[in-house]
């Protein structure tokens, strides 16, 4: 007997085994898919809400006893890398029945590549007219007339100073009364940063933050703070914002109040004020460190207080949009462009009915109710939004935080045929640049601002030519509303 | 011999050649067909996963594309001159060679070293010790970075506060927040991670050398110096030069301890090409941040195997002058 025969032997032997192991699965597999549970009945829905998720959980129990013989399946996709998944879902042509809407590409893209299924067949006008007057808005959840999303979020103030009680009692900033010092204005900020970081003996900083995962922390920072200082655009912390609409442009380089903070920014770490591992910290660690009392700031959105509420952790404070004066100069503005597009029905979902009961009941008041008494944000339906209904205090206060929050500008309403422009994010952008100040690498700020500034003008130039060389009417100067101020509601009117 | 003998020689061997050799390359392969049969999943693989994605990702260098749906967008050599004119680009690249000039040269003397005091044979526990030395290889190194990235970082404070109280740091350090450190510990780790593969190399190296010649030195009169300059240098000389274009290969490769110690942070201060080409493929961490752009991607893929294409090609020059010297000296 020669090797080459044992071998070939051997191989068919493997072959047959193998074949034989796969029929085998085949079959048991073919046993599962027929079981009462089966897909069938299951929609798949797809979101990267994590520490939302009790309230997911909580709707598809609802919804699934509310619908006898509909389950769903869900999957909770990591947010850094959902875009991609829901791109390759889509590419291989096997999305989710349901999904929360990626950032990327835009919504319009999303409805040109053929992604979302039109709800014109249940979203009737009766439909709609649950939801507040403006929810639906072409260019952001309707194209061509046909609606594709609702909302479920309203708009909060999008960014809070933390305030950690324990760490200001245990230093002395306190009031008479014994209640914490809350500081509102810049100079009490510093004063309390100071005062943290001199009298804890070492055992807290004033601020800390967790800059490593890049999710753009340190725009945070800035957005907050230059807002009441008159900035109204703020810093760009998702793409499409940041720009003053004044003059239709960002206004980095122009607005003293961005040189102006990133000064006082730069000053507070070299007195000390800062955790010295920020730079490097995760968000998530910084998120620890504060409630053990690392630092006594922090600056965050809503989404911090899910986790700390778990942890019993509620001995803090908030205050919104910080300022060089007692009045803000400028507030937060409401999004109804980026809230308005939450979740969509796949147009290739079999399902397509029970697909839409689902969203509708994922944007349903009572839903919208729940999102809020979970503390995971502000519903889109303002009766939801009653700060005396809410236990938690810190969660009460950011809930009351919507008074200010102004109606602004929205370039879209005024000419819906900017929805397909989608100008390029620059690299490296504010969050970079603030990163490279605070750990003095760019050392030209003002320089480095006007240069950033341009540039994304330039990159939205790009993208409006682009849209007009197909034939729509759009300028740059539809970004440009000359009557605007920015203390008082503003109510786009339509070309 | 004239010069006409020699070629006629080596044309014509000495013993007759195995039948199977005599015949046709189809006969050759038969005789060889298990030994195809094995070799064929790592050809296809390499085909489907190394040879193919280069030339396709060629093409997507002239088009501006965020890897959804089909390229669209033409853009010519724009790719190109954007990433030519890109500061993080050349920063990027600054910082690859620094890591791999400076991670290899100390490398290899740290491993040369150690596989000297293990190849001892008098060393107890020499069995233990190669193990130890070489677990850290064996550890992926997104694991040692992310383990590293809590005991400096998220853990880090109070030993950063311990070393800064007792003096040993002129205050309290952020090792991977500092541009002024960050790439200099990622460097360190690289070196010690790594360190293992160089080891045994040198130690398979030096096990090649035949003890008669450390003998004959010795009754010479060698010192243990000598022995070492005169045979253990010369004898590693062929597996040294392996081991060299091996490291510089794998430091320029350098990717998964920087995304997991500082994603290329602070403001681009230990920015690779690798995590460069990752990030402009693949957008921000957030998704968001930066929108990914696969064209602008492959034009650095592109640039930065030309430039490799060149040191190697420069490494390969240098060597031969080398050798070419060393045999001219030697006759």
């Amino acid at each position: 007997m020669t090797s080459s025969n044992v071998s070939r032997r051997s191989l068919l032997r493997t072959a047959a085994l193998g074949a034989g192991t796969m029929a085998l699965g085949g079959g048991l597999s073919a046993c599962g898919s027929g079981s009462p549970s089966s897909s069938a009945d299951t929609l798949t829905y797809w979101d990267w809400y994590v520490t939302q998720a009790p309230w997911v959980d909580k709707e598809i129990e609802l919804f699934e006893k509310a619908h006898s013989g509909v389950g769903v399946k869900k999957t909770t996709q990591q947010n850094a890398k959902y875009p991609d998944l829901v791109a390759l879902a889509n590419r291989s042509g096997n999305p989710p029945d349901v999904f929360m809407i990626p950032q990327v590409p835009s919504v319009a893209e999303q409805v040109a590549k053929g992604w979302l299924h039109p709800l014109d067949e249940w979203a009737t006008p009766k439909w709609q007219s649950r939801f507040p007057e403006g929810t639906f808005l072409e260019g952001a959840n309707v194209f061509d007339g046909k609606v594709y999303s609702a909302p479920l979020k309203g708009s909060g103030a999008q960014l809070q100073l933390y305030i950690h009680h324990g760490v200001f009692t245990s230093v002395g900033l306190t009031n008479p009364d014994g209640s914490v010092k809350i500081p509102r204005t810049w100079d009490e900020v510093t004063s309390a940063a100071q005062t943290i970081t001199k009298k804890s003996g070492g055992k807290s900083y004033g601020f800390g933050f967790g800059n490593a995962d890049g999710i753009g922390v340190l725009a945070w920072w800035l957005d907050l703070f230059v807002r009441g200082a008159g900035a109204p655009g703020g810093a760009p912390t998702a793409p499409g914002t940041g720009m003053d609409y004044r003059v239709g442009k960002w206004t980095f380089g122009t607005d003293r109040a961005y040189a102006d903070f990133l000064e006082l920014f730069v000053e507070w770490k070299k007195r000390g004020f800062f955790h010295p591992n920020s730079v490097s910290l995760s968000d998530e660690a910084a998120r620890a460190f504060f409630e053990r009392g690392k630092f006594g700031m922090t600056v965050g959105g809503v989404w911090n207080q899910p986790e700390w509420t778990q942890h019993k952790f509620t001995d803090y404070s908030l205050v919104t949009l910080p300022s060089p004066t007692a009045t803000p100069k400028g507030y937060w503005y409401a999004d109804p462009v980026g809230n308005g597009a939450f979740a969509a029905v796949s147009a290739k979902s079999k399902k397509a009915h029970e697909a839409f009961q689902w969203l509708d009941a994922l944007t349903s008041p009572a839903a919208g109710r729940r999102w809020v008494q979970d503390l995971n944000g502000v519903s889109v339906y303002p009766e939801g939004n009653d700060p005396d209904g809410i236990d938690s205090k810190p969660f009460a206060a950011f809930v009351g935080m919507t008074e200010q929050v102004l109606r602004g500008p929205v370039p879209l309403v005024r000419n819906p045929e900017l929805a397909g422009v989608a100008p390029s994010v620059p690299k490296p952008d504010i969050s970079d640049v603030v990163a490279g100040v605070y750990t003095g690498q760019i050392k030209d700020v003002q320089g480095a601002l006007s240069s950033l500034a341009d540039k994304k003008f330039q990159l939205l130039s790009d993208a409006v030519a682009a849209v007009a060389k197909k034939g729509k009417k759009v300028s740059t100067s539809d970004y440009v509303f000359t009557d605007w101020d920015p203390t008082k509601p503003y109510t786009t009117k339509k070309a | 011999m004239s010069l006409l003998d020699t070629r006629e020689r080596r044309r014509t061997p000495a013993t007759a050649p195995p039948v199977a050799a005599r015949n046709g390359l189809w006969q050759r392969i038969r005789a060889a067909k298990w030994s195809y049969v094995y070799l064929a999943p790592m050809a296809v693989l390499l085909l489907a996963f190394v040879i193919y994605p280069i030339f396709a990702s060629f093409g997507y260098t002239f088009y501006r594309w965020n890897g959804i749906g089909s390229p669209g967008e033409y853009v010519g050599l724009d790719n190109f001159r954007q990433i030519l004119h890109d500061g993080i680009f050349w920063g990027a690249v600054k910082h690859t060679f620094l890591y791999a000039f400076v991670l290899v040269p100390v490398q290899l003397l740290l491993a040369l070293a150690l596989a000297l005091v293990l190849n001892n044979p008098k060393l107890k526990f020499a069995l233990f010790f190669r193990t130890v030395y070489f677990i850290p290889v064996v550890t992926s190194a997104a694991v040692v970075g992310v383990v590293i990235q809590l005991m400096l970082a998220n853990f880090g404070d109070s030993a950063g506060s311990l070393l800064a109280k007792t003096g040993v740091t002129n205050g309290h350090i952020d090792w991977l927040g500092d541009p002024n450190t960050a790439l200099a510990v990622i460097i360190a780790i690289g070196i010690w991670h790594t360190l293992g593969y160089n080891l045994v190399y040198f130690l398979a190296g030096l096990q090649t050398i035949p003890a008669e010649l450390y003998e004959a030195a010795k009754l010479d009169g060698c010192g243990p110096v000598q022995s070492f300059f005169r045979i253990t240098i010369p004898m590693l000389r062929q597996v040294g030069v392996v081991i060299v274009v091996l490291a510089f290969i794998g430091s320029f490769q350098v990717f998964d301890l920087v995304q997991v110690l500082t994603g290329g942070g602070p403001y681009f201060a230990t920015e690779v090409v690798n995590t460069y080409i990752y990030h402009l493929a693949f957008g921000g961490a957030a998704g968001a941040a930066a929108q990914p752009d696969i064209g602008l991607a492959s034009a650095a893929s592109f640039l930065y195997g030309l430039l490799l294409i060149l040191f190697s090609a420069l490494q390969v020059l240098a060597l031969r002058r080398i050798s070419r010297r060393r045999t001219a000296a030697n006759q």
